[in-house]
This record gives C-alpha cells, sequence and structure tokens, in this order.
C-alpha cells in the first residue's frame, strides 16, 4: 500500500520529478567525469606538471564537493516541497509518523539511487565524446585516459548515497516537527523583505573587501602558494554571496520606488517575483558565479594553453621547416604543404671549417631569425653585412642549415665571386615559411618522417625542426589544455544545470500565478517578456560576476602562461554562445511550465 | 427601443471531450440576456454546468456552439492579443479562490490592470484609492494576500475586477470560501455597486442566501435553463423562501 502511495505520488508530477531527476543525473555525471580524471592518478602523471597536478585537483574535489551538495541539499528540499502537502494528507486521514517517514525514505533514496547510476553511465558517455574529441582536437595521446574507472564510479555511488540517506532523515525528521497546517500552507507563506538598510550596506562594504582580498591572493599565488588558494577560495565565495544580497535587493528596492518604471505593465509583478525568491536565490547565484568563472576560466586557460604551443614553437624558429639537399621522398612531401607563404632556397659551399652562404642570395633574402623576447614574435634580418657579427647568437636556430656531415663547422658569408671562385659541391637549403602551421600538421609530421630517415634520428637538422619543438611542447602542455577544457565543460553543464533546476523546480509554484494573470486578461506576449526579463536576470548577474572573477583569476597564470589575457576573445566568446543557449532552453521550458496554451486564446 | 444587452447569449452548447472520446455535454442549448445595470444569479445543483457556462460568458472557455455577445461584441471570435485586452478592459471576474497573487501588496494587485494598460502611475493610485474606499479596504491596501482575512481578499478581488469599470463583473461562488459576516459584506458591497454605480453583475451560486440579493435568477439543471425567479417588490426575506421552496421542486 505504501509504495503504491509513493509510486503514485511520482506519476502524478512526472513532469516535476523529471526536473529534479534530470538536474541529478547530469550532477552525478559531472561528478563521475571529474573523478574519472582526478582519481587516475596514472593519467595525471602521465600528461601534466606534476607540481601543479596535485593541487588543482585537490582544490576541485573540494569544490566539487560543496557544489554537489548545495545541489543535492537543493534537491532534497525540492522533493520535499512538492510532496509534503500529499504527507500532510497522508498524516491527516491517519498515517502514522513512523510510516511517513519509512515513505519518505523509500522515496528519497529511490531518486538518489536512480539518478547516481543513471548519472554514472551518462558520465561515462561524456567522458568519453569529450575524452576523444578534445584528444583529436589538441594532437594530445592522452595516455591511461579510461572511460569507465571504477574508482570513480565507485566513489560517485558512495558519494550519492550517502548524501541521499542523511538527506532523507533530515526531511522525514523536519517533516515529523513541522504542524500540519504549516504543512498545508506551505506554498503560500509570507516572505516581505525586510533587510535592514544598515545591514545591506555592511553586507555591501564586505563583499567589496572580502572580493578585494580573493583577488589579491590570486594574483601573489607565486608567494602564498597553497595558502593563497585557500583564502581566494573563501574570500570569493562570501563575498559573492554578500555582493548577491546586498546588490539585488538594494537594486529591485530602486527599480520598485521609481514609479514610472514600476507601474508600467507587468513591471512591477517582474520585481516582486525577483525580490520573493531573492533571499532564496543569493545562496545559489553565488554558486553560479563561482562555477561560471571556473568553467570560465579552464577553458580559458585551456585555450591559453593549447594557443602556446604554436607560439612557443614559432618562438624557436623563423621557419616552419628547413632541409638541405632533400633526397626524392623527402621533397615529395615537402610538396604537399600548403599554404606557402615563402619558399627560398639558398645555396651553400663548404670548406674544411666553414659553411658559407653566398652574399648577393642573402642580400636579396636575408635569413630570418626570431629574437628571443617575450611578447609577439620579433625577426631579425641577417644579411652579408650582419652576419658575422649577430650569426653567433641564433647558433640553435641556425644550426638546420649546416648539410649532413657538416657538423661543428661555422656558417659565414663569402662575396659573390669569393663564393663562385670556391671549388667545392653546391648544396641547396630549402625553406618554407606557412602562412598556418597548424593546419600542416599532418603534413609537416610526414615530412619530418622523411627527414629522420634521410638525415637519422639525431642530426642537427631533425633538432632544429620547428616541428620538433612544437612535438615536445604539445607533449607538455597539451595535457594541460585537455584538462581545462574537459573541467571546464564539466562545470558548464554543472553550472547550468543547477541554475535551471533551481528556477524551473520554482516554476510549478508559479503556474497558478501566470494561468492568473493569463485570466485578467495579460497578453501572452508581455507574460512572455517577464519570464524572460526575470531569469534573464538572474542568468545574467552572476554570469558578469563571474567573468570579473575570471578576469582577476587569470592573474595566477601570468607564469606559465605567454599571455593569459591575450585570447580571451574566442573563449569569452564561445562560453557566452553556450550560456546563452542554456538561458533560452530554460526560458522555453519555463514557458512551456508556466504559461497555458488552451485558455481559449488557441 | 431597448437598450442594447451587457451580455447575450443564444443557444450555446459545450460538450466536453474531443470526437472519438468519451464525450460529455455539459451545456445543452443555454439562452438568456443581462441588461446593462442588472444583478443576475445563477443557481444549480453541483455538476449541472454553472461554471462551465461562466467560464464560456468570460471567454476563459470556447462554447461547442452558439454565441456571446458582451456589450455588443461577439466574443467567441475574439483571438490572442485582442482577446488578453478584452479581458482586461471588459470584463472583472471574482473566484471563489481569491486569486490574487501572493507576491503583490493588495495595492498593487489592485492597481496590476491598470499598469498593464500603461495608465500613468498617479492615476493608478487615485483610482486604487478610490475603489479601495468603496470597499472599505484603504486600511489594509499595503498587505500582502497572506496578511489579509478571507473577505478582504475577496473585496481585494472585487476592487482588480472593478477598477478598470468593466461592463460587467462575473463572479464564481465569491462567497463560497467565506465565513457568513464576511459574504455578507462582500454581496452588500456588490448590492450597493449594483445600486448605486449601476455595475452589471453576474453570480453564480450555490447558496440562496447569496442568491437572494440578486434581481433576477436563472436556474440551470442538466445543461439547460429550468426556471426563472424574479425579485420583484419582494423583500430580501420573501425572495429568500421563494428562492428555497424553488429549489426543493427544482431539483426533484
Ligand atoms: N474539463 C472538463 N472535461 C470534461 N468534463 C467536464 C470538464 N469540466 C466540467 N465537466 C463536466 O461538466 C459538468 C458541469 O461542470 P461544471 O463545473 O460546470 O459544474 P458546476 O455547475 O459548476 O458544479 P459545482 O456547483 O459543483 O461547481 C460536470 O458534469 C463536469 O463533470
Ligand atoms: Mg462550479
Amino acid at each position: 500500500m505504501l509504495r503504491k502511495l509513493a509510486l503514485g505520488g511520482i506519476r502524478s508530477r512526472f513532469r516535476d520529478y523529471a526536473v529534479l531527476f534530470s538536474g541529478l543525473v547530469i550532477g552525478s555525471a559531472v561528478f563521475y567525469m571529474f573523478l574519472s580524471l582526478a582519481t587516475n592518478k596514472a593519467f595525471l602523471t602521465a600528461n601534466t606538471m606534476v607540481g601543479m597536478t596535485s593541487f588543482i585537483f585537490g582544490f576541485g574535489e573540494v569544490l566539487l564537493v560543496i557544489i554537489t551538495t548545495v545541489y543535492i541539499v537543493y534537491a532534497n528540499s525540492f522533493l520535499m516541497s512538492m510532496r509534503q502537502r500529499d504527507y500532510a494528507m497522508f498524516m491527516m486521514l491517519g498515517a502514522k509518523s513512523r510510516k511517513i517517514a519509512q515513505l519518505i525514505f523509500i522515496e528519497t533514496v529511490t531518486v538518489g539511487v536512480l539518478a547516481a547510476v543513471v548519472g554514472i553511465a551518462l558520465g561515462m558517455g561524456l567522458t568519453g565524446v569529450a575524452g576523444h574529441v578534445l584528444m583529436a582536437q589538441l594532437h594530445a595521446p592522452a595516455t591511461h585516459f579510461s572511460v569507465v574507472w571504477p574508482p570513480a564510479i565507485m566513489w560517485t555511488f558512495v558519494f550519492f548515497l550517502l548524501m541521499f540517506v542523511v538527506g532523507a532523515l533530515i526531511n522525514a525528521h523536519n517533516l515529523l516537527k513541522t504542524p500540519l497546517l504549516d504543512l498545508l500552507h506551505a506554498a503560500t507563506t509570507p516572505n516581505r523583505l525586510k533587510t535592514k538598510k544598515w545591514v545591506l550596506g555592511l553586507q555591501a562594504v564586505l563583499a567589496v573587501v572580502l572580493l578585494a582580498i580573493g583577488y589579491w591572493a590570486m594574483s601573489q599565488l607565486a608567494k602564498l602558494v597553497l595558502a593563497g588558494i585557500a583564502i581566494a577560495l573563501v574570500t570569493i565565495v562570501l563575498g559573492s554571496y554578500f555582493l548577491f544580497n546586498a546588490l539585488l535587493v538594494w537594486l529591485i528596492g530602486l527599480l520598485k520606488k521609481n514609479k514610472r518604471f514600476a507601474a508600467k505593465g507587468l513591471h512591477t509583478f517582474t520585481l516582486s517575483q525577483l525580490s520573493f525568491r531573492i533571499r532564496d536565490y543569493t545562496r545559489i547565484l553565488a554558486v553560479v558565479s563561482i562555477l561560471f568563472a571556473l568553467a570560465l576560466g579552464a577553458i580559458t586557460v585551456g585555450l591559453g594553453f593549447e594557443h602556446d604551443i604554436p607560439d612557443l614553437a614559432s618562438k624557436q624558429n623563423a621557419y616552419d621547416t628547413v632541409v638541405v639537399d632533400p633526397n626524392a621522398a623527402t621533397m615529395a612531401k615537402a610538396r604537399q604543404l600548403t599554404g606557402v607563404k615563402a619558399q627560398i632556397n639558398y645555396h651553400l659551399k663548404q670548406d674544411a671549417k666553414h659553411v658559407y652562404f653566398n652574399a648577393s642570395e642573402l642580400d636579396r633574402d636575408p635569413v630570418l631569425v626570431v629574437q628571443f623576447a617575450r611578447g609577439p614574435v620579433k625577426f631579425t634580418k641577417l644579411t652579408a653585412a650582419n652576419f658575422a657579427q649577430k650569426s653567433g647568437d641564433y647558433d640553435s636556430q641556425l644550426g638546420q642549415f649546416l648539410p649532413a656531415k657538416a657538423q661543428g663547422k661555422q656558417l659565414a658569408v663569402l662575396t659573390a665571386s669569393q663564393f663562385a671562385a670556391l671549388t667545392s659541391p653546391v648544396q641547396t637549403a630549402h625553406t618554407w615559411r606557412l602562412k598556418d602551421f597548424t593546419a600542416n600538421y599532418d603534413q609537416l609530421s610526414a615530412l619530418n618522417k622523411a627527414i629522420v630517415a634521410q638525415y637519422g634520428k639525431e642530426s642537427t637538422a631533425v633538432y632544429g625542426q620547428k616541428f620538433t619543438y612544437y612535438d615536445m611542447i604539445n607533449g607538455a602542455f597539451s595535457g594541460m589544455a585537455f584538462m581545462g577544457f574537459f573541467l571546464g565543460i564539466a562545470f558548464l553543464a554543472m553550472l547550468a544545470s543547477t541554475l535551471m533546476f533551481k528556477i524551473l523546480s520554482g516554476a510549478s509554484y508559479d503556474q497558478s500565478r501566470y494561468l492568473m494573470l493569463q485570466k485578467i486578461g495579460v497578453r501572452p506576449g508581455l507574460l512572455r517578456k517577464s519570464v524572460r526579463q526575470e531569469i534573464g536576470a538572474l542568468f545574467f548577474f552572476p554570469g558578469l560576476l563571474g567573468v570579473i572573477h575570471v578576469l582577476f583569476g587569470l592573474k595566477m597564470f601570468v607564469g606559465l602562461l605567454q599571455e593569459p589575457y591575450g585570447h580571451l576573445l574566442l573563449p569569452f566568446g564561445l562560453f557566452i554562445v553556450l550560456y546563452a543557449v542554456y538561458y533560452l532552453l530554460t526560458v522555453w521550458l519555463y514557458e512551456r511550465i508556466v504559461i497555458q496554451k488552451d485558455i481559449a486564446t488557441d | 427601443m431597448a437598450e442594447q444587452p451587457v451580455v447575450s447569449v443564444k443557444d450555446v452548447t459545450k460538450t466536453y471531450g474531443k470526437r472519438g472520446e468519451k464525450q460529455y455535454q455539459a451545456l445543452k442549448g443555454i439562452t438568456f440576456d443581462v441588461q446593462p445595470g442588472e444583478f443576475v444569479g445563477i443557481m444549480g445543483a453541483s455538476g449541472s454546468g454553472k461554471t462551465t457556462l461562466l467560464n464560456i460568458l468570460s471567454t476563459l472557455d470556447r462554447p461547442t456552439s452558439g454565441s456571446v455577445a458582451i456589450n455588443g461584441q461577439d466574443v467567441t471570435a475574439l483571438r490572442g492579443n485582442q482577446l488578453s485586452d478584452f479581458r482586461a478592459k471588459r470584463v472583472g471576474f471574482i473566484f471563489q479562490d481569491f486569486n490574487l497573487l501572493e507576491n503583490l501588496t493588495a495595492r498593487e494587485n489592485i492597481a496590476l490592470p491598470m499598469a498593464l494598460q500603461n495608465v500613468k502611475s498617479a492615476q493608478q493610485q487615485t483610482a486604487v484609492t478610490q475603489i479601495a474606499q468603496k470597499l472599505g479596504i484603504d486600511a489594509v491596501l499595503d498587505h500582502y494576500p497572506t496578511e489579509l482575512s478571507g473577505g478582504q481578499k475577496q473585496r481585494v478581488a472585487a476592487a482588480r475586477a472593478l477598477v478598470q469599470q468593466p461592463a460587467i463583473l462575473f463572479g464564481d461562488e465569491p462567497t463560497g470560501a467565506l465565513d457568513s459576516q464576511s459574504a455578507r459584506e462582500l454581496l452588500n458591497t456588490m448590492a450597493q455597486l449594483n445600486d448605486q454605480q449601476h455595475v452589471s453583475i453576474l453570480l453564480v451560486t450555490h447558496d440562496p442566501f447569496s442568491a437572494s440579493y440578486a434581481k433576477r435568477i436563472l436556474f440551470i439543471k442538466d445543461g439547460q435553463i429550468g426556471q426563472e425567479l424574479v425579485h420583484g417588490d419582494k423583500t430580501q426575506e420573501q425572495f429568500y423562501q421563494e428562492i428555497l421552496t424553488t429549489l426543493g421542486t427544482f431539483q426533484q
């Protein structure tokens, strides 16, 4: 009988449960995704710079546990809010409290376990897809990457089970302690905004001070190390919370006081909707702004590392490839390069100690070398006039002009007539500069194999190649880039579903309100606008704060990345588009729940 | 020539359930008029079709056949925004379960229909104050609905329905959730509005006492109008007795 009641409850509120359930599934999927990396020590050591890894992941784990806990607490209170009227009804009909407690326990734990199981399955799918797409994109081998990772399965399951058992006990306890009458009228309790002015002021000041400390701590990460992370975590979380509390309450009050604005259309209603929820929402908005910052930060840093790979490689060498006297096989590969910006050949002759350029060729096409400096790539042109003076500084870059078996000889320049007079066989150095190095990755890789075959692995010809550097840097950085993207996507999924879930969970309460508005003659278009504005505000503010967090947080990567602030457009743009998609999805789902199609409007 | 009726209902039928599914005809051809300034009651047993009829009159539902005109305008032809605007300006409702927005104060609730029409804020405030005084709720204007008594809530709902001076006020058992004292207050207010401001009222009710405030009562049985009573010169007590007797015979 009891089981029938419990299942009946689920069936009758299927849509609400669907929202709840999908939110939890995403929560556990992300939890699994993260753990599948975090608990895979072999993967971490193989793909990251060791020192960083443990604390990035330690930090991430703490955060994820906090966030998932908040999420589950919300889920549980949502579950209760849906069911408490039914429970109260059963109690009124004479059900024993012990039975009710049992009922709650069964329901809550069932939802939790199901969500964990489905979530882990989805998490494996997401891990697989995200992992393979990223690996292919980044040329990252990502060794030891594993989609099905038993420790992650176990921990996710244990964590969810534990949280829901505790949640169920708390729910049952609360329900049995609340008076029946309050349960029956739970949805209509008044909620006046009574925060005092000075409290708001204090919160605002506190918010600014805390955020300033947090931002400062992030900029001093080199000195503070782990303490810096801890300080930043605590102060920024609290600061965001106070900021939302103070700022939004103040902003809504201000708009409501502006009679000309408030008295128009549905403005009063929209503002009241927001202000009635604000206390309920500040916590989640603070969490969302942090998640937003983490997700965007991770993607930005990931992209920064990804950007640094060709950047760093182009700082090693001005030419995309240089080959002296290529054989037919090598030349065939070289011909496949696409988007060639410049292809220049230099003739070389040797004597006992030197390898000579022809001065007239150098004056026509100076040899390019890259200056050693931070910031954008700058070239030095080596001509006949300055070659002797400057070439010494660029041995590593010029090494690839040395023909085979000429290693150890000095590069020098002869005038055209001297060059002609020297009796030794002419050799030809072929140089290529390409429009896009990474677009030619596959061709260059094939070319490099041919060069290795022609010259042997240990030759300067191979060492000097840009491709060789690229591969070396790629090996070191792509693991970082991979993790950045992976975590970014995971955090984004979590963030958006947290917010979406929170907003949609309020929708069932709002249904009657919107129906009422429709009945008294509010145009459906106007209702939709109100929904868009209300949800828009809830998406916009944490997003904005999140962007600010990231802008300060990037300071942490000043030492690690070439230009942490150099390539913001792509990650920010991409992220904002994804975020906007989530916003539109939430609006659409919300409208479907609250706006009735069939009250004679067709 | 008689004035144009505020409400004119002709051969309205309503069948629930789609074709091919189980169908149920809730209204089987209803015809009547409400003249300007009239106070008409509609009575009938539970399930006789009162709410169905009122929903159709107030444009919340469409008839399966027949026509409904309010102030001469055929409301069954309205669509989309026209329909919303019609609801906002031409008709007022009071429902059994208050239907106030509990996140707005009484004042904001009452002003809402005007805000929707972009009436100036100052004008909104004077209109709210006026109607609130008439209905005796000016002291509680800044309370939220949860801070009001049932009777006060219902009067706030009435104020909101009347603030735009609609052609007609519809009530579906507005006293249903009130104690007898609050019910009496609300009914007196409605009768007064009808007498002094000539507001046309159509009141659906179960309760003979509420019905005795009306000038004319239509009895519905099984989706049809079965009988009509007119208040005329009778006292309210006499009319009440007459309603009771009619109900006794009518329900058999
Ligand atoms: N949406 C619907 N679908 C199918 N049948 C309906 C629907 N709404 C009402 N009915 C049926 O139509 C008939 C009339 O219902 P209505 O709500 O109009 O009754 P009523 O006179 O208002 O009753 P009460 O006094 O109990 O409120 C009833 O038999 C009811 O079962
Ligand atoms: Mg009814």
